[in-house]
């Protein structure tokens, strides 16, 4: 594993809201190919942190970097090449109500790839396939349950061919079988097709059972990062508080 | 009392001026964003029809009940002066007047504000409080040029279209209401508008003023979707911004325009 290549860093980034530091001076690499998981309380900022490198938040201070070029200072228009190499899947799936699920997965097809309408909604039908969700293709995303919306929407992100997809809570919310079928599907993902995967989450079984690498952030910083065994053997008393769930301990919350 | 008073007002009314001053620039920003992606290669035709079906079709009702009632109360008012002096040769004068190059526009205009562009407004002010537009972003899609552009030119779009089918039916009201009121035949009434006292000028001022209601509502409603936060709440409140905006910018519109146009 430490022999593959870094893709992503995030070098010294700092975010503040109003007067409220959500980042101070988070820095961490991803490398090619890997599940890398980011864990924390919520509101720790792990969504804010992803979210820098799809351009959707500006980091007051930092870099970060993607495939050796600096991103965060890119127009929005410059940042629309990033976007097709890294594919976003939001907490709450924002498919769009108006389309059906195959409309939602062949609207950036029809975009992107300047695919007729019909070869679209085929290649959509092709990805819903590829995530089990072939019968809900003409269902409206408010006719399914948390846990298929969120495949559909990691089945969108798939249109357009992506190296890394960041998976924003992917299985909060879920019932323990929805939110396994998701682990599932974003490791064969990184087995089968070499995708980077960074997923946030505080999903124990999710991270202990897909992660490759795990950072976890506290208070604004880096607390500690490594593989499952780093967290599993820790001394670090946050951090065992957090990996096991426990309500006393050393963790400060707010 | 007035002492420890004026400073807030004069405070307030600063606060007021920067934050319409703001608003105005942010709007004019918008329509330079939209003009520049209203190029035939990036518009989304299919979009711009998907709206026009949904902006122009589904507000017949109300506009064909609000022409049609238009136009009779415009007789009914009209009927005892006319009738007073005898000229009942110059109702249809008097109401095509009024109609074609005022009341037509004008209550179109908030019409379609109230149905079309408040719906604008909260359909992207929620796409953006659900996260819908980054997801877009995320997608690389310009949701400028994707979401806003098409429901931009369908608004504009619709709003002429309905100000010429509410100014014929308004009219078609009026003559209606003449003959039943005062018993002025049908013809009696087309002679009155097209006896040359209405000229051509006169539908052009309607229209010119209906094409700049359509730009105030469509940027209206637009900005105000793009600018929603903070949750549902959020694009309650838009939607009070964007009509109460619209129905501002319509009257000081219509009030310039009447001077500038012929």
């Amino acid at each position: 594993m430490s022999e593959r290549e870094t893709l992503i860093r995030f070098d010294r980034i700092t975010k503040a809201f109003g007067d409220r530091t959500i980042l101070d001076g988070v820095s961490f690499d991803v490398r090619r190919g890997e599940v890398f998981f980011v864990i924390g309380a919520s509101g720790v900022g792990k969504s804010v942190t992803i979210k820098h490198l799809v351009g959707l938040l500006r980091p007051d201070s930092g870099d970060v970097w993607f495939d050796g070029q600096e991103v965060s200072r890119l127009s929005e228009e410059a940042f629309f090449p990033v976007r097709k190499r890294v594919a976003m899947v939001f907490q709450y799936a924002t498919l769009f109500d108006s389309m059906t699920c195959l409309e939602n997965i062949a609207l950036p097809l029809e975009k992107h790839r300047g695919l007729t309408r019909d070869d679209a909604l085929l290649e959509a039908r092709r990805l819903l396939d590829r995530v089990h969700l072939g019968k809900f293709g003409e269902r409206f995303p408010a006719e399914l349950g948390d846990g298929m919306k969120k495949r559909v929407a990691i089945a969108r992100a798939l249109t357009v061919n992506p190296e890394v997809i960041l998976f924003d809570e992917p299985t909060t919310s879920l019932d323990p079988v929805s939110a396994r079928r998701v682990d599932t599907l974003i490791r064969e993902l990184s087995d089968t097709l070499g995708v980077t995967a960074i997923v946030v989450s505080h999903d124990l079984t999710s991270i202990f059972g897909i992660a490759d690498r795990i950072v976890m952030l506290y208070r604004g910083k880096v607390r500690t990062i490594g593989d499952r065994d780093h967290f599993r053997h820790t001394e670090d008393g946050v951090v065992r508080q957090f990996v096991g769930g426990l309500a006393d301990g050393p963790m400060e919350f707010g | 009392m007035a002492h420890s008073d004026s400073p807030s007002l004069v405070r307030r009314l600063g606060a007021g001026t920067v934050e319409t001053a703001a608003t105005i620039g942010a709007m004019l920003a918008l329509l330079g964003r939209i003009l520049a992606r209203a190029t035939p290669k990036r518009f989304d035709r299919r979009e711009l029809v998907r709206h026009l079906e949904f902006m122009a079709i589904e507000s017949l009702p109300i506009v064909i009940v609000t022409a049609l009632f238009t136009g009779a109360i415009v007789v009914i008012q009209a009927t005892p002066v006319v009738q007073r002096f005898g000229a009942e040769g110059l109702l249809g004068w008097g109401a095509g007047f009024g109609v074609l190059r005022e009341i037509g526009p004008l209550l179109t205009a908030l019409m379609i504000s109230g149905r079309v562009g408040a719906n604008n407004t909260a359909d992207l002010g929620t796409m953006v409080v659900t996260e819908q537009v980054d997801g877009l972003r995320a997608l690389a899609i310009d949701p400028l040029e994707y979401l806003v552009v098409p429901r931009f030119f369908g608004l504009v779009t619709t709003l002429t279209l309905m100000t010429v089918f509410s100014d014929l039916l308004a009219l078609f009201g009026a003559a209606i209401a003449g003959q039943a009121l005062i018993g002025l035949s049908m013809h009696g009434f087309y002679n009155g508008i097209a006896g040359g006292l209405i000229q051509f000028k006169d539908v052009a001022h309607g229209l010119i003023k209906s094409v700049a209601f359509g730009l105030i509502v469509a940027l209206s409603s637009c900005h105000f979707g793009l600018a929603t936060s903070g949750g549902a709440p959020g694009v309650g409140r838009s939607v009070k911004a964007s009509v109460v905006t619209s129905a501002a910018g319509i009257f000081a519109l219509d009030y310039f325009l009447s001077f500038v146009v012929p």
